[in-house]
């Protein structure tokens, strides 16, 4: 039992991360239909930023803030200027392949460069403590704090602001966002920036967990997007509950089951969720027009 | 009634990539009327619409908004500059509340308008389902009041001509009777309309000029009462003749 909970926790925290990175990948296809299967290496990426800065002694946050501000610029404002846009015009599809292609560019630029599992730094130091007779690591706990924090914030930002309305009117119908004079093609870059904050937040979060390396990709994609379509691709609210339920499920599996399965789980409740509730968890199904 | 126009469509000609769907259409509405195109489908109709509203560029021709060169304006321009457009089917955010949604039409806003908060609460005042619903979920209302909430918010930024396509689809006969009725009082207050309709007998009874458009070319403009009673007309659209 006690063994349950420290499970379910770090199932969540990995969760957690899955989430924000499943937030952007919802996010992109929402307003721009972009479906990014870069997604995971837009994850791994921004360590690389980071680590550099890190190992030059730049303090912890600064160096974090900073991974933070150019994977806004060269994963949002960048892809979106130097891919998204001359390739969106062409198809969904088109644009689909042009992310596989990135994929690889990505994985194999990394890997001349450094093809090691690098250590990054936790967020704090990795401390376990007891509650109720469990085992807790302290920095579970943190990760799951600072993404509900960054959800909290995207969540205000969605539901509060006026840009935010702007951007969930863009998502839901750009042509009449349009017609009332919302400027789309902004309310679509920032979905882009926000994309480049999430997966540099994830990227920091998740590194300590499993190494840096040219690789963490394929994991991180393939969860996000499992997460994504688990609760349903159209809805934020979706890729959270897909995103956690995803962290659970893979832990205890992992634990309870074989661990030599533990890539298969996201792939069961993949097919599962296709299989019978094809919208998502949480999604509505979207009409299709002939 | 002035006659001088408000809008004016000249030798107009687009379309979609290869297909040109406008070739030449020519037409202008008199200021402070309400003004009824109909036609078969595929005439042209919205696609007239589309490219007054800058949604679609005119490859040539003018579109001219009270003397003013209007043609291949940005939608947000063209709000500013007074025009209202009121799509065919349902044009809202379904999953922002219907305040928001009435919000999201007042973006394209000058800085002049300062009481914009009680233009919002005055529109919702005006629809006892919209006050009611106001903090639900858009997508929770049905075809009407949908409608409804259109009319509100396209009329926030206090418009001189309203674009409005095929109101009446969908809605109950009530509703449709409550929509001509706000038209009818907007054209009492100097607003003038320009509206598609499929339903061309009873649009054409309440409007003052009647225009029939067949293949992007205007065949008839005259007063909606003449055009009513024109054979070609009657034979056409209107299910038979008239008595």
């Amino acid at each position: 039992m006690a063994n349950l909970v420290n499970l379910i926790i770090t199932g969540l925290a990995t969760g957690a991360i899955y989430a924000l990175v499943a937030i952007g990948f919802t996010l992109l296809w929402q307003t721009s239909q972009t479906i990014n299967f870069a997604q995971g290496d837009f994850v791994m990426l921004p360590a690389f930023f980071m680590l550099p800065m890190l190992h030059a002694g730049v303090p912890y946050w600064l160096a974090i803030l900073i991974g933070v501000i150019l994977s806004m610029l060269i994963l949002g404002y960048g892809y979106k200027k130097l891919l998204v846009d001359p390739i969106r015009k062409h198809g969904v599809l088109p644009l689909a392949i042009a992310g596989m292609a990135l994929s690889i560019f990505m994985q194999e630029g990394v890997k001349n460069y450094t093809a090691e599992a690098h250590v990054f730094p936790a967020l704090i130091p990795n401390l376990d403590f007891h509650i109720f007779g469990a085992v807790v690591s302290a920095q579970s706990i943190a990760v799951v704090v600072v993404a509900l924090a960054v959800v909290i914030a995207l969540q205000w930002l969605l539901n509060k602001t006026l840009v935010g309305h702007q951007m969930q009117a863009t998502a839901q119908n750009s042509t009449v966002a349009r017609l009332l004079g919302i400027p789309v093609e902004r309310m679509v870059l920032y979905t882009f920036l926000i994309n480049g904050a999430l997966v540099a937040i994830a990227s920091a979060l998740v590194s300590p967990l499993i190494f840096a390396k040219f690789s963490t990709g394929n994991i991180m994609g393939m969860a996000a997007f499992t997460a994504a379509i688990v609760g349903g691709f159209n809805q934020v609210r979706g890729a959270i509950a897909g995103g956690l339920l995803l962290g659970v499920v893979n832990n205890i599996g992992s634990a309870y089951i074989s661990a030599q399965y533990r890539d298969a789980i996201p792939l069961l409740l993949l097919i599962l969720v296709i299989l019978f509730r094809p919208q998502g968890l949480m999604g509505r199904a979207e009409e299709r027009t002939v | 009634m002035d006659t001088k126009p408000i809008l004016e469509v000249k030798d107009v000609v687009a379309g979609y990539g290869r297909m040109t769907i406008l070739n030449g259409t020519t037409f202008s509405v008199p200021k402070g009327s309400i003004t009824t195109v109909i036609g078969p489908n595929g005439a042209g109709k919205s696609t007239v619409f589309k490219t007054i509203f800058g949604m679609l560029a005119a490859r040539t021709g003018t579109v001219t908004f009270d003397g003013r060169d209007v043609t291949n304006w940005t939608p947000r321009k063209l709000l500013e500059a007074g025009i209202c457009y009121v799509p065919q089917g349902r044009n809202i955010f379904p999953e922002l509340s219907v305040r928001t949604n009435i919000q999201l039409g007042a973006i394209a806003a000058g800085k002049n308008i300062t009481d914009m908060p009680d233009r919002i609460e005055r529109g919702l005042d005006r629809f006892p389902a919209l006050r009611r619903k106001a903090n639900q979920q858009a997508g929770t209302l049905s075809g009407g009041e949908q409608k409804q909430l259109e009319v509100v918010r396209g009329l926030l930024l206090d418009p001189r001509l309203i674009l409005i396509d095929e109101p009446s689809i969908g809605l109950s006969p009530m509703m449709v009777t409550e929509t001509f009725a706000i038209l009818t009082e907007l054209r009492g207050k100097g607003v003038s309309t320009l509206m598609i309709e499929q339903n061309a007998r009873s649009a054409l009874e309440m409007s003052d000029y009647g225009i029939v458009l067949e293949l992007g070319q205007t065949r008839i403009f005259d007063t909606a009462q003449n055009v009513l009673n024109d054979p070609r007309v009657a034979q056409l659209f209107l299910g038979g003749t008239t008595n």
